[in-house]
């Protein structure tokens, strides 16, 4: 089992560093075949541990990072079902993208820049997800972190693109700070940084404590996440390649926030205060990003809200207490959702680099075979009845609305709010792309795309089409997926509603999920309606303004300060004071030069009379004493 | 004592006048020199009258000690002023300004 764990972990960093070094020299198909094999072996690795695991848990330590008296860091992994299946989930979603990256990069000349962090950050993911000792988990959160930011401005010669890398980077950065300061702090309570230590021994904490520890953790999730406020980065981070913003952007990263809450499950679930405020967190973004989505003119922006979307619920799936259900919905999220990435990926490429829903159209005659792949990630998204993305939204509303208290009420309704607008937002972006409609494409101006990367997205979607079939609330292999976590510390494999209340809930979300959708259909059918209301579109395509707010009292206050610091306080001030004090030197040193002749007569004559005023001076007191 | 002590005194005190007179108002770094010379020996003078009219032999010793200083402080000055001479062709001690700040 180590071997087979060390291997998973080396096998994408040994990629990363052989591209890094000798990508340069090497032929391009080489580098490729590198970066996919070390992908693709990491994926079999996966398989392996899965198959051999069972539902133990083994703990692994590979060697001792430092240690300094107390403070000790090993490079040591954590292998439970959760971490089992979450690698199992990254490596086989990265491994189809790295494949179908060869296919989408194929006219871009820097592929060994691309491959490289490409690899890189599937290391830093698998770190996130198997390690145990907290620091070790740091290493790759940040690594993810550098990864993202690096790859979104991988285009960088254009402004917008470094802009939008930076402002991904100092976002999740300002989450990071969280986790920093949760690790000090579990550091000074447990003296231990392991994250099954802790969570073995959470139960010693104090309930104000473990309130202050599960928001820091909130903060940090929400920052990784793109969950409220600090949500604005992800649309701005489309700016990448999209087979990048398919694996980061929705697949595996911005799940590593709701991730580490399901891993320190335990300790977050110590304090029902920072469990409500992990599901409002949660339900409440649901229903902004899907309100958001909704005005989207963007192709990727409309799945990046949605992205927001869908992990709102994962983490209210934590606030409930039901992280079977938040990791249910994280696997079958990353299929559909990096399957309708990458067939918006072809599409863009189809329409020469056009990411203007209005301006695509009848793109089902002139792209047959982008449709149905596109389909299937549209229904799954949409949690189409019986579909993957059906079963685990309805196990998360049903947590939600089991939970005590009419808070859990009140976040359910938004939550369930935000589920019907999702076929809307969905359909409206599948109809206004692929539906006829005179103003739509025509097949001039469309360009050829490689038929690989339409076939290579069809393993997603077929997983996408059946991952249900997970954790079918009936028939054979009924609750396979909770029966597996069920060894998962805080694990519920069943929540105990009575089978009237799933029944009445299954039925009545998709009774309304086809409402929605017939009702979609009607409005976009022959392209967008005519009636909007401009102020309240505009609104929500900026996502309520959230960027203007954070321009308005966050960055234009530290532009202030800034510029009266800079131009005030350093130009005015310190620079003229240390100015003014070297020209009074100046000035000073300039009279005494004016001394210093350089004639050795002035200098015997000013001894001399320097010397009879001494004299003088000796004499004179020497007379009146 | 045939003299009186305090002839001596002006007699050293307008040597030494002189001396620095000279010292300040000549250009000629040989002059100068001189003009130090002077100086030095007015106040060895000074001191042979104090020897005498106090009765007591330290100041004669003192001089002896000045006239070899003063020899060994010529050799240097010579040498200082063949020196200056090569490098800047003068003995004009207002050529020599390389310190002027």
């Amino acid at each position: 089992m180590t071997a087979v764990l060390l291997f998973l972990l080396l096998l994408p960093l040994a990629g990363a560093v052989l591209n890094a070094i000798l990508g340069r020299h090497l032929p391009r198909r080489l580098v490729e075949v590198i970066a996919s094999t070390a992908i693709l072996g990491a994926f079999v690795m996966a398989l392996l541990g899965f198959l051999s695991l069972g539902q133990r848990t083994v703990d692994v330590s590979f060697f001792q990072w430092f240690a300094v008296a107390d403070f000790t860091a090993a490079m040591t992994v954590h292998y439970d079902p959760l971490a089992a299946i979450m690698a199992l989930m990254v490596t086989l979603v990265s491994g189809l993208i790295h494949l179908y990256s060869v296919s989408f990069m194929r006219d871009d000349q820097d592929y060994v820049r691309y491959f490289c962090y490409l690899n890189l950050f599937v290391f830093a993911m698998l770190v996130i997800t198997l390690a145990d000792n907290l620091i070790f988990v740091y290493l790759g959160w940040e690594g993810v972190g550098f990864c993202s930011y690096a790859l979104i401005g991988f285009w960088y010669s254009r402004e917008a693109n470094a802009t939008a890398g930076r402002k991904a980077f100092l976002l999740t950065r300002l989450g990071d700070v969280a986790f920093g300061v949760a690790l000090a702090l579990f550091f000074v309570l447990f003296r231990n940084f392991s994250l099954s230590y802790i969570n073995a021994h959470a139960s010693d904490l104090g309930s104000g404590l473990a309130t202050a520890v599960g928001l820091l953790l909130l903060w940090a999730a929400a920052g990784k996440s793109a969950q409220l406020p600090l949500s604005v980065w992800l649309p701005d981070a489309m700016a990448g390649p999209t087979p990048v913003s398919a694996l980061i952007h929705a697949a595996t990263m911005v799940t590593a926030g709701v991730y580490l809450l399901m891993r320190l499950f335990p300790v977050v679930s110590l304090s029902p205060t920072a469990l409500l405020a992990i599901a409002a967190v949660g339900a409440v973004t649901t229903l902004y990003a899907a309100l958001s989505a909704l005005a989207q003119r963007d192709i990727k922006r409309v799945l990046a809200y949605s992205t927001i979307s869908q992990v709102g619920y994962m983490v209210l799936a934590v606030g409930a207490a039901d992280i079977i259900g938040g990791m249910f919905h994280l696997l079958s999220h990353a299929f559909f959702k990096s399957l309708l990435f990458l067939a918006a990926g072809y599409v863009i490429q189809a329409c020469a680099e056009e990411h203007d829903l209005f301006r695509m159209g009848n793109l089902r005659r002139l792209l047959p075979a982008i449709f149905w792949p596109f389909l299937i990630g549209a229904l799954a998204l949409s949690a189409f009845p019986l579909i993957g993305g059906f079963f685990s939204k309805d196990r998360i509303l049903l947590a939600a609305y089991l939970q005590p208290g009419a808070a859990y009420k009140v976040l359910w309704g938004l939550a369930a709010l935000a589920a019907l607008l999702t076929p809307l937002y969905t359909f409206r972006m599948f109809f206004l792309v692929f539906l006829e409609r005179p103003d739509g494409r025509r097949e001039t101006d469309l360009h050829p795309v490689p038929a690989f990367m339409a076939w290579i997205i069809w393993p997603l979607a077929l997983l996408a089409l059946v991952d249900g079939c997970l954790n079918l609330p009936f028939g054979p292999g009924k609750d396979w997926l909770a029966q597996y976590l069920a060894v998962v510390p805080g694990a519920r494999p069943h929540l105990g509603a009575p089978a009237a209340v799933t029944l009445a809930m299954s039925l009545g979300s998709a009774t309304l999920i086809l409402m929605v959708l017939a009702f979609t259909w009607l409005l976009y059918r022959r392209g967008a309606p005519a009636f909007t209301w401009k102020g309240l579109a505009a609104f929500l395509f900026s996502g309520f303004y959230l960027d203007q707010l954070y321009d308005l009292f966050l960055v234009r206050p530290y532009r202030l300060m800034a510029q009266f610091l800079w131009q005030d306080v350093d130009e005015r001030g310190i620079d003229r004071g240390v100015e003014g004090v070297g020209r009074g030197f100046l000035l000073f040193s300039g009279g005494l030069g004016w001394w210093a002749t350089g004639r050795v007569s002035t200098y015997l004559k000013m001894l001399l009379l320097g010397l009879t005023a001494f004299l003088a001076v000796l004499a004179a007191g020497w007379l009146v004493w | 004592m045939i003299v009186p002590y305090s002839h001596v005194l002006v007699l050293a005190g307008v040597l030494f006048l002189m001396g620095a007179a000279g010292a300040i108002a000549r250009r000629n770094v040989f002059l100068i020199l001189i003009g130090v010379e002077i100086m030095l020996n007015a106040a060895g003078l000074a001191l042979v009258g104090a020897s005498l009219h106090w009765g007591r032999p330290d100041g004669q010793a003192f001089v002896i000690f000045i006239m070899a200083v003063a020899a060994a402080e010529v050799a240097v000055g010579l040498a200082l002023i063949v020196h200056c001479h090569r490098r800047t062709g003068s003995v004009n001690a207002d050529d020599y300004r390389l310190l002027k700040g």
